[in-house]
């Protein structure tokens, strides 16, 4: 009756750079779901329940990074007896130097992966000497879950927290598999001891996970994936047979994109690990309802923000204290830059990252006599003010984005060139006509980003409420929904490359 | 137990009354209106200049709450 050809069954599951096991694609949701099924049926018994965990992430990474799974494994052992060779270390100097020779090695690593071949091509550029590129392949995830490890042996360096006496354990952080390929970068000082504690997934738990499982899903399929396949890749790729109106609604579409891309993988992750009882950090908060600079970066990437505010801005600020408001620039800067440079081994990261870096550091001259100027016109406070700070904030915003999008700075130039030389608002009738579901998917999109947080609040206790069954066809029905807006095969996430 | 001194100089720092802010030995800079990172560092060279003490950096860094900071203040000057 079947005919099943198992040899193809065996390709589908093992190692596939091209395949890996993408949230929403139905074979992660076919092993995800009997993995499930194990993991409640072992619920009182922790040690298989751990094992699960460990055995189901080693081989969602193998199948994304195939023999690169060493790396990962490396990097727990390396950093689980560096973070008790460091505890156990007394003095400053001689701890200072385990910490450097750390950081050398994990970070090492990751530039050997990530940014040989840049520098390579720098010094090929610069004509220092002539060198052939490497044949390299970056062990995916590597940004992450070496900033991961790291923070673990940062925070017993800076005594905010004593190392684990158990390799199982911290296996389970670093290879924890719902955020090991783009994060969030969770804290081990408050993911290790959720490893320990019993199973407990509350009603709440469920009907959040839910939630985020499904806006995630939308967010990635029904916005991020039809946006840039239907719209968004046709203009940037040639800008310059579009209008002006046309290529701005591109800048705004991509800013939606890369929010929905990367904060719907997030949502997905956050909501897989509360099934399994574990409560990853928040990583976004509507960051379009910045009303600054500063204050998107609070609201976007938070656990890579906040890693970099900790480990890397306070550092270099204390370190150029006695230089005020400059040593501010300075932190900021470098912190920005490297930022950037996290992103990707491309000048057009470091320059997004510079330019955030200089967003910041002029906003710091300017918040003395903004608050004045506000406060002698009478705007401190109102909605006028909090509606042009957040239309400013959005738009520096849009306008940086397209460095992490284009290839070439030309391409750019191509963009406003077309919107301040051939702007054409008489064909926005003809654009909306011809690309329906591209307008009101963007529309929509933002509507539903600045939505208060209350609205999700009640959401998640609506769905908490309802009968298991219920929530099953919910869920379904919004797989089934994105399938058939799907009009390809799933895109990688935007942040995988990183 | 935080001193009135270092709560003066806190508040000096982030531009604010003392009177409008409660702030103890566990409070944290995010608890404090202003204290955010960047102002963060006008306060610790508040501190330093009015104490007449010279913190390391990675003192600082390892300074959880205003308890922390106030005992490293006294840590400087006995």
């Amino acid at each position: 009756m079947f005919n099943i050809d198992f040899s193809k069954i065996g390709d589908l599951l093992l190692y596939d750079q091209y395949d890996p096991l993408l949230f929403g694609s139905s074979l992660f949701l076919f092993l995800f779901f009997g993995f499930l099924l194990f993991y409640r049926i072992f619920a009182k018994s922790k040690n298989t329940r751990i094992l699960l965990i460990l055995f189901f992430s080693l081989y969602f990474y193998y199948k994304a990074s195939g023999l690169l799974l060493l790396v990962l494994v490396f990097s727990a052992v390396f950093n689980f007896f560096f973070g008790k060779w460091l505890f156990n270390t007394k003095g400053d100097s001689r701890r200072r130097m385990i910490l450097i020779f750390n950081v050398f090695i994990n970070l090492g690593l990751l530039a050997y992966f990530k940014y040989t071949n840049f520098f390579v091509e720098l010094i090929n550029d610069l004509q220092i000497g002539q060198l052939d590129p490497l044949d390299l392949l970056m062990p995916i995830g590597i940004s992450f879950y070496t900033f991961k490890s790291m923070n673990y042996v940062l925070d017993i360096y800076l005594e905010s927290m004593e190392p684990t006496k158990s390799f199982r354990d911290f296996c389970v952080f670093v290879f924890f598999f719902p955020n090991i390929l783009a994060g969030p970068i969770d804290r081990a000082s408050q993911f290790l001891p959720q490893v320990e504690s019993d199973l407990v997934i509350s009603r709440e738990d469920i009907g959040k996970a839910l939630l985020l499982i499904m806006s995630g899903l939308i967010k990635k399929i029904v916005i991020a994936d039809y946006l840039s396949l239907n719209f968004i890749d046709r203009v940037f790729d040639e800008p310059l047979r579009f209008s002006g109106i046309e290529n701005l609604f591109a800048m705004y579409s991509y800013g939606l994109q890369i929010y929905c891309d990367f904060s719907g993988y997030s949502d997905i992750a956050i909501g897989i690990a509360l099934l399994m009882g574990f409560k990853l950090m928040d990583n976004f908060n509507s960051p379009y309802q910045a009303t600054s600079i500063a204050d998107f970066w609070r609201r976007w990437h938070i656990s890579l923000s906040t890693w970099l505010l900790d480990y890397l801005f306070r550092p270099v600020q204390m370190k150029f204290r006695n230089l005020k408001i400059y040593g501010n620039v300075i932190a900021l800067m470098v912190t920005f830059i490297l930022c950037g440079f996290w992103h990707g081994a491309s000048w057009m990261f470091i320059f997004w990252g510079f330019l955030h870096g200089v967003f910041m550091s002029v906003s710091l001259f300017l918040q003395k006599p903004k608050k004045k100027l506000y406060k002698a016109i009478k705007l401190t406070n109102t909605r006028v003010l909090k509606f042009g700070q957040v239309f400013v904030t959005f738009h520096l915003l849009i306008f940086s984005w397209l460095f992490f999008r284009v290839q070439e700075l030309s391409t750019i130039g191509d963009i406003f060139n077309q919107i301040f030389s051939f702007f054409k608002p008489s064909v926005l009738p003809q654009f909306i006509a011809g690309y329906t579901p591209t307008f009101v998917i963007l529309i929509l999109g933002y509507v539903l980003h600045f939505l208060p947080e209350s609205l999700e609040n009640k959401t998640v206790s609506i769905l908490s409420r309802m009968n298991p069954v219920i929530q099953g066809i919910i869920l379904a029905a919004v797989i089934w929904l994105c399938a058939q807006v799907q009009s390809a095969e799933l895109q990688p996430f935007i942040y995988f490359q990183f | 137990m935080i001193t009135e001194r270092l709560k003066k100089i806190i508040c000096d720092a982030l531009e604010i009354e003392t009177s409008d802010v409660e702030i103890d030995d566990e409070t944290i800079a995010s608890q404090v209106p202003g204290w955010d990172s960047l102002n963060h560092v006008n306060v610790i060279t508040a501190i330093e200049q009015d104490f007449g003490v010279k913190f390391k950096g990675i003192e600082v860094l390892k300074c959880k709450n205003v308890g922390d900071l106030q005992n490293l203040v006294n840590s400087k000057i006995s």
